[in-house]
């Protein structure tokens, strides 16, 4: 997968990328929630 | 490189961060302001300067290097640097610590635990850890900024060294935490621009992503044999589960810095300084780009350096960096990027320096004056002429300046590690009782601390290869290297420190946590009811 043999390496390239873009995605969705008041 | 390009560059970007600071300096008008910024720090600007602390000259280049030569097996780290070091270490944990320093009013990191566990040994013991060991992790990172400005502007090792020492102790001491916090970001920004180039030129310059990583593992047949012996299986493989090299990526590189993050007081205590829960949201969408692109790129840029110096040279990297892995990416930059790329890359190495240099001073500064002077009940020190924490400062720098002379050549990596270890091993258990466990008691958080620094500071000093060979101790009191054979030459001792310290907490606490409760009346309230 992605030209990388073992398996558990591609995996980890994936998911590297895929939780950058899981940051951004979470950090978006969650920009206005979570009490703008100091608590 | 011409320097009178890069000296008026590098004066110009002194010169932004100098403002910066005095901008930090204006508003740093109390006690709060100097140790937390007032706990009202813009979300993005935290999470640049958290990412810009974690992310020092040894993670881009050092690390970089190494993953030249384990291959794209080191990704692991960067993925859980931004599982554990952002997602977790903001959304999950750092709610929690913000809620709990706010409670107990707690403004660093050892008087959150001290003032929880009702302990004044937790915060002055932690507060020494950190004042003693932190200026070894400190005096590495301004040796790799020393070096780093010693090779690029032709300087004399020593005045790069105190240069670097006196500009940083400068805008700590005046500007407190919002200094640093503020030349952190502009020096974030720096970074992100100059990864992000440079880890797109690098997969271009292999053919784009699958090309590059299947001409990566068409290499497999280059593996030296002293790789191979040591459990080396090609650059796009994992190495032999077991062997020498597998312990290491999975013990020290990955476990040991990818947990270590959580309980790093220099990065824990920043999220004390925004004032609410969004802030700490928003915060991840920042930190996951800016780790991303640092950790992520560089554990890619290493190994794709094979590729590419096998196509114009015939050799493996680190054949063309003459065995020295801290090579690698330099190298890498001055054959593979145009000429202007390496101004970008200069700066983006000393911002890298300056912002984690800054960070740790800044904390050794506030264990020193806060947690150790004046948990003892010293609230003044040289009849008022200077803060306890801003005398911490000079004491630190001080430290570090002169451990930068003591501390053997090359051991930027292992004693990286090594910080990375003892404070997981230590500080771990009682920081994650403190957020989750009613039961966590006194007792136990006193002697898992005690254990957790006991135990790592004994394996790494007599018994985990890399760090007893290199600090020399084990060969001075015994006459050898290390004391046990292999494998725990090789494990890191965060392996068992970790779970022994984690053992004595939940023993400990079990066993005195009603009786403590019964003598002290209720225990400080848990901030995770909602």
């Amino acid at each position: 997968m992605l030209g990388i043999e073992d398996v558990s390496v591609a995996f980890v390239w994936v998911a590297t990328v895929l939780s950058a873009l899981g940051c951004v995605i979470y950090g978006a969705v969650m920009w206005n929630r979570g009490g703008g008041e100091r608590e | 490189m011409n320097l009178s390009v890069l000296i008026p560059l590098c004066l110009a970007y002194i010169g932004v961060m100098s403002l910066l600071a005095y901008y930090g300096y204006k508003k740093t008008t109390s006690e709060a302001d100097y140790l937390v910024g007032g706990r009202n720090i813009n979300p993005i600007v935290m999470a640049l300067s958290y990412g810009a602390t974690f992310i020092s000259t040894s993670a881009m280049v050092g690390f970089g290097g190494v993953a030249s030569i384990y291959g794209l097996s080191l990704l692991w780290l960067a993925f859980l640097n931004i599982v554990l070091g952002i997602f977790v270490a903001f959304a999950v944990f750092g709610k929690k610590i913000r809620r709990l320093s706010l409670k107990l009013d707690a403004t660093t990191f050892p008087s959150l635990l001290g003032k929880h566990y009702n302990s004044k040994f937790i915060t002055v013991f932690s507060g020494v850890v950190i004042f003693i060991f932190m200026p070894a992790y400190t005096s590495i990172v301004l040796i790799g900024g020393g070096r780093f400005l010693q090779e690029t502007l032709s300087m004399n090792f020593n005045a790069a060294l105190l240069i670097l020492a006196v500009i940083i102790a400068l805008y700590v001491i005046g500007g407190g935490i919002k200094a640093v916090m503020y030349t952190d970001a502009f020096a974030a920004v720096i970074m992100l621009i100059g990864m992000a180039i440079f880890l797109f030129t690098s997969y271009q310059a292999v053919g784009g992503i699958v090309d590059g990583h299947q001409a990566l593992a068409s290499l497999k047949s280059m593996v030296p044999d002293s790789l191979a012996s040591q459990g080396h299986q090609g650059w796009t493989s994992m190495p032999e589960l077991g062997s020498p090299m597998w312990w290491t990526l999975v013990s020290t590189i990955i476990m040991g810095v990818g947990i270590g993050v959580l309980a790093q007081p220099q990065l824990a205590m920043r999220c004390m300084t925004v004032n609410n829960d969004r802030a700490l949201y928003r915060s991840v969408l920042v930190g996951g780009i800016f780790i991303f692109f640092m950790t992520g790129a560089a554990y890619m840029i290493g190994p794709l350096s094979n590729v590419y110096f096998m196509e114009t040279a015939g050799q493996l990297s680190i054949s063309v960096a003459g065995g020295n892995p801290d090579l690698v990416i330099p190298k890498f930059i001055n054959t593979l990027m145009p000429g202007w790329f390496i101004y970008v890359f200069t700066l983006t190495l000393l911002s890298a320096t300056i912002s984690t240099v800054s960070s740790l001073i800044h904390v050794q500064a506030s264990a020193f004056g806060e947690d150790i002077l004046k948990t003892l009940g010293i609230r003044s020190v040289l009849g008022n002429v200077i803060s306890p924490a801003r005398l911490g400062v000079i004491v630190g720098v001080i430290l570090s300046v002169i451990l930068a002379y003591l501390l053997p050549g090359g051991v930027i990596a292992q004693a990286t590690a090594f910080w990375f270890g003892i404070c997981a091993a230590g500080f771990l258990p009682a920081l994650v009782g403190a957020f989750y466990w009613k039961k966590a008691s006194r007792a136990g958080a006193v002697y898992s601390i005690i254990t957790g620094f006991g135990v790592s500071m004994f394996g790494f000093l007599f018994l985990h290869e890399k760090q007893s060979v290199a600090f020399g101790l084990s060969e001075a009191l015994f006459g050898k290297g290390y004391l046990l054979a292999y494998p725990w030459t090789h494990v890191d001792p965060l392996f068992y420190a970790l779970p022994l310290s984690t053992t004595v907490f939940i023993g400990l606490s079990l066993f005195t946590s009603n009786r403590q409760i019964e003598e002290e009346g209720v225990q400080t309230e848990r901030v995770n009811a909602r």
